[in-house]
């Protein structure tokens, strides 16, 4: 690798990335302290959390540090495995499909230059908001324990960041070698492989880690819980990064940090060895690997037989108006057949069903009075949180997903309210039936301590119905307003700033909905745990305060994302 | 028709283009030229409906594209400099998207689409995804699109990017024939024997002003007193 090079590219991506960011007019001022303030609100609230999250499980059920960084731990390997996850589908979109690559490629500048700035590129890009959500969490974890700041900066920095950089090379070198494999057996099939193994994974990890069985184990030890209790992990734990790191912090927090250091040692090694391992990688097989991405799309695109009909086909006649049908077929055609876009809706389904199903077993004992109703808010809080990512994802990016192509659209004579509301309905149903799905079964446990009285079940399907509205509206909405034409990735465009804003307003409304609910919620199962009578319409004033914001909000989002559409384009 | 009526366009401060006025006539075939950054895909886009116009105001047959857009729309056919379309979708596709969106049946778009891919040559890559085109054949995909519903209007800007010398004739002699059927035809382009050869009515514009519009006859005259050449006239008006 050319060093001068690899500088001197770095150096003009920097000055347009500074113009881009920096940009001095009003309007941009403005939007950039908007979304200052949106973020460090979010990163204050993330911090107080985890730091009130902390004390709470450590003062109040007392579960001890033992457990509580086994915790970590599961919570660790989620977040490797997000972060892995997300670096495999962004770095499929700038390390294969940049148009950058391609112009740099034709010019007298070394493959592995190439590789190392689009793996920069893509590892900021694709882990910047994550780290910044674990550098907060964090850093209200450490200062439960009183860290002082420098002991809290050598966590972020030498081993937050190689934690993150082993899981984003893990990624590319997993990338690499599905490119090697789809030039022989098809692209769709590497996929679909790939997603049945990471399922495969996240279920294996959670069996063989079982909570429940840790949880019960260490209550034996009541109440010295926070002694080394390593026995009870599974074998294969000594083997992944989030436990060296939890390990670590388990030592730490235990003031034995001479006994976590072999594990902090263990991460930052294995780390530099996999940025050496993936750059060898990198030296002798990104270009090929970048030839044979052209060779599996040209054989994925065969021509269609002209006399086949398929499903929703364009030539069958419909019952709907012809402008609807033409943009509902459109949107349906171009959704599935992108494989970043159906899979990732795959995954995050059958996510949800291994979700449901765990969940629908959860049986109560009314033993301790605020367990059901902490339960029944971590739910919601989930279920809020699920319908915000699913908007985030996928109804955020449609408008930007029009691309330059949108020209065809905006000079047609076409309202502009047609087109945005069928846009619209489509992004909402999909969410809300997932939605629906979700708040059903995680109302089940709780509707079954009170089978005659419903009134929560139908609670939560409204706040189900509420919340997919006000997200897919605000994301539909901003979506519009923060639209870039020029990004074909939907990740990418669902990974903007504009999009990562939109993902804190609803986490805010989110928080917001859960504060309300969280009087009356304790009031039922405190009614139920002491039998007393809880008249249902104790509900009714926040639901209504409830319903008035997400009407606002809702009003607020598809109003904006309208108006935007009608800018020049 | 169409008709410009001191139509200005600003950027911030910036004035792109300049209290513009011109008609094209139903059956004439107008040439906007004009150098790079002159303002003539402004002008187009606002006529197509992709730009708002910041005063005057836009007539298509008759149709205000601000106060009545889809009525102006209707009639109107828009052939972009650069064919985008959606990668994911085959030709046909598209091009039944297209139809889906005038509103015309079925059966006649059928019909249309069979008899102007045989026209354009497009064959069997009608069904293939857009995203494996070239740009000549997208440029034919869009010009097909353009003329599904039988516009009255046709505003082009720069029909020649990418096509071969073949599909190029192609389209401009079918331009030039929807002209004598009595289409309007505004057509933005930098090739002068192109302009010289269809048009009836000539356009310059410069800094976002008209500078030029008159016929092919009177601008003969204009070229004598040069070199008899439409470059020469070009490039000292554009100077």
């Amino acid at each position: 690798m050319t060093i001068p090079v690899f500088v001197h590219i770095l150096y003009y991506k920097i000055v347009s990335f500074l113009k881009t960011t920096f940009d001095l007019r009003f309007v941009s001022i403005v939007r950039g302290v908007g979304s200052l303030l949106v973020f460090g609100g979010f990163a204050a609230g993330a911090y107080i959390l985890a730091n009130e999250i902390t004390r709470y499980v450590l003062e109040q059920p007392k579960i001890g540090l033992f457990l509580f960084h086994r915790f970590i731990s599961m919570m660790l390997f989620v977040f490797f495995v997000s972060v892995n996850l997300g670096n495999i589908i962004v770095s499929y979109a700038t390390l294969y499909r940049s148009p950058e690559v391609a112009y740099l490629l034709t010019k007298p500048v070394a493959y592995p230059t190439i590789f190392v700035l689009k793996f920069l590129d893509n590892f900021l890009y694709s882990s910047t908001t994550l780290f910044l959500v674990a550098f907060m969490v964090l850093l209200g974890y450490g200062s439960y324990f009183g860290y002082p700041w420098y002991v809290m900066t050598c966590i972020m920095v030498l081993l937050l960041i190689p934690f993150m950089l082993l899981s984003a090379c893990l990624a590319v070198l997993i990338l690499m070698g599905l490119m090697k494999i789809a030039g022989k057996i098809g692209f769709r099939r590497v996929m679909t492989l790939l997603s049945g193994l990471y399922l495969l994974m996240v279920y294996l990890f959670f069996k063989f880690s079982n909570p429940i069985r840790l949880i019960e184990e260490t209550a034996r030890y009541y109440p010295n819980v926070d002694i080394n209790l390593a026995r009870l992990d599974p074998f294969f734990a000594r083997f992944l990064p989030s436990h060296w790191l939890a390990e670590f912090l388990f030592f730490l927090s235990r003031g034995e940090v001479e006994r976590g250091l072999p594990m902090a040692l263990l991460l930052v090694l294995v780390t530099a060895a996999m940025v050496v391992v993936t750059l060898l990688v990198a030296h002798r097989f990104y270009y090929r690997s970048w030839l044979i991405t052209f060779q599996v799309q040209a054989e994925s695109n065969t021509p269609q037989k002209k006399d086949s009909v398929r499903f929703f086909d364009f030539r069958k006649n419909s019952i709907l108006p012809a402008q609807i049908e033409s943009l509902l077929k459109k949107e349906y055609f171009t959704f599935f057949r992108e494989p970043g876009q159906w899979i990732h809706l795959g995954v995050m389904i059958v996510l949800i069903t291994v979700f449901v199903s765990s969940i629908r077993g959860l049986n109560f004992i009314l033993r301790v009075a605020d367990l059901p109703a902490l339960t029944y808010l971590v739910l919601f809080a989930f279920g809020g949180f699920l319908a915000s990512s699913l908007s985030l994802r996928f109804v955020f990016p449609l408008t930007s997903l029009e691309g330059q192509s949108f020209w065809a659209i905006r000079s047609m004579p076409v309202k502009i309210g047609t087109y945005y509301v069928s846009k619209f309905l489509v992004g909402f149903l999909a969410v809300a039936i997932l939605a629906v799905v979700v708040f059903w079964f995680s109302n089940a446990p709780f509707v079954r301590l009170t089978p005659t009285n419903r009134v929560l079940l139908w609670f939560g399907l409204f706040n189900a119905g509420m919340l997919s509205l006000t997200m897919s509206a605000l994301n539909m909405g901003l979506g519009g307003y923060f639209a870039n034409f020029q990004e074909k990735n939907p990740i990418r465009i669902a990974s903007s700033q504009g999009a990562t804003l939109t993902f804190l307003i609803t986490l805010v409304y989110l928080i917001i909905l859960v504060a309300i609910i969280t009087v009356p919620i304790t009031g039922h199962f405190d009614a139920i745990f002491y039998g007393r009578f809880f008249p249902p319409g104790r509900i009714m004033p926040p639901t209504l305060v409830l319903a008035a914001i997400s009407v606002f909000l809702t009003t607020f989002g598809l109003v904006i994302g309208y108006r935007s559409l009608k800018r020049d384009f | 028709m169409i008709q410009l009526q001191s139509v200005t366009k600003k950027f911030g401060s910036f004035v792109a283009i300049d209290n513009l006025s011109l008609t094209v006539q139903a059956g004439e075939f107008f040439g906007f030229l004009g150098p790079n950054g002159a303002g003539k895909t402004t002008t187009i886009k606002m006529i197509a409906g992709l730009f708002t116009p910041t005063s005057g105001r836009i007539l298509i047959n008759g149709f205000d594209s601000v106060k009545n857009p889809l009525e102006a729309k209707q009639s109107l056919a828009y052939i972009p400099d650069q064919p985008f379309l959606y990668d994911k979708l085959t030709g046909r596709e598209f091009l039944y998207f297209v139809g889906g969106l005038f509103r015309l049946s079925k059966e006649f778009l059928k019909e249309q689409i069979e008899k102007l891919i045989d026209h354009f040559e497009i064959g069997d890559w009608v069904d293939r995804r857009t995203e494996d085109y070239s740009q000549g054949m997208r440029q034919r995909i869009t010009i097909v699109a353009a003329l599904l519903h039988q516009p009255k209007v046709i505003v082009v800007d720069e029909p020649m990017v990418g096509l071969d010398p073949r599909s190029a004739r192609i389209v401009l002699d079918t331009l030039k024939k929807q002209s004598r059927e009595g289409v309007a035809v505004f057509m933005s382009t930098h090739s002068l024997p192109v302009a010289e050869e269809l048009c009836d009515r000539i356009g310059i514009i410069k800094d976002g002003s008209l500078i030029f519009a008159d016929t092919q006859d009177r601008l003969r005259s204009y070229k004598k007193q040069y070199d008899g050449k439409l470059e020469s006239v070009f490039l000292e008006l554009t100077k």
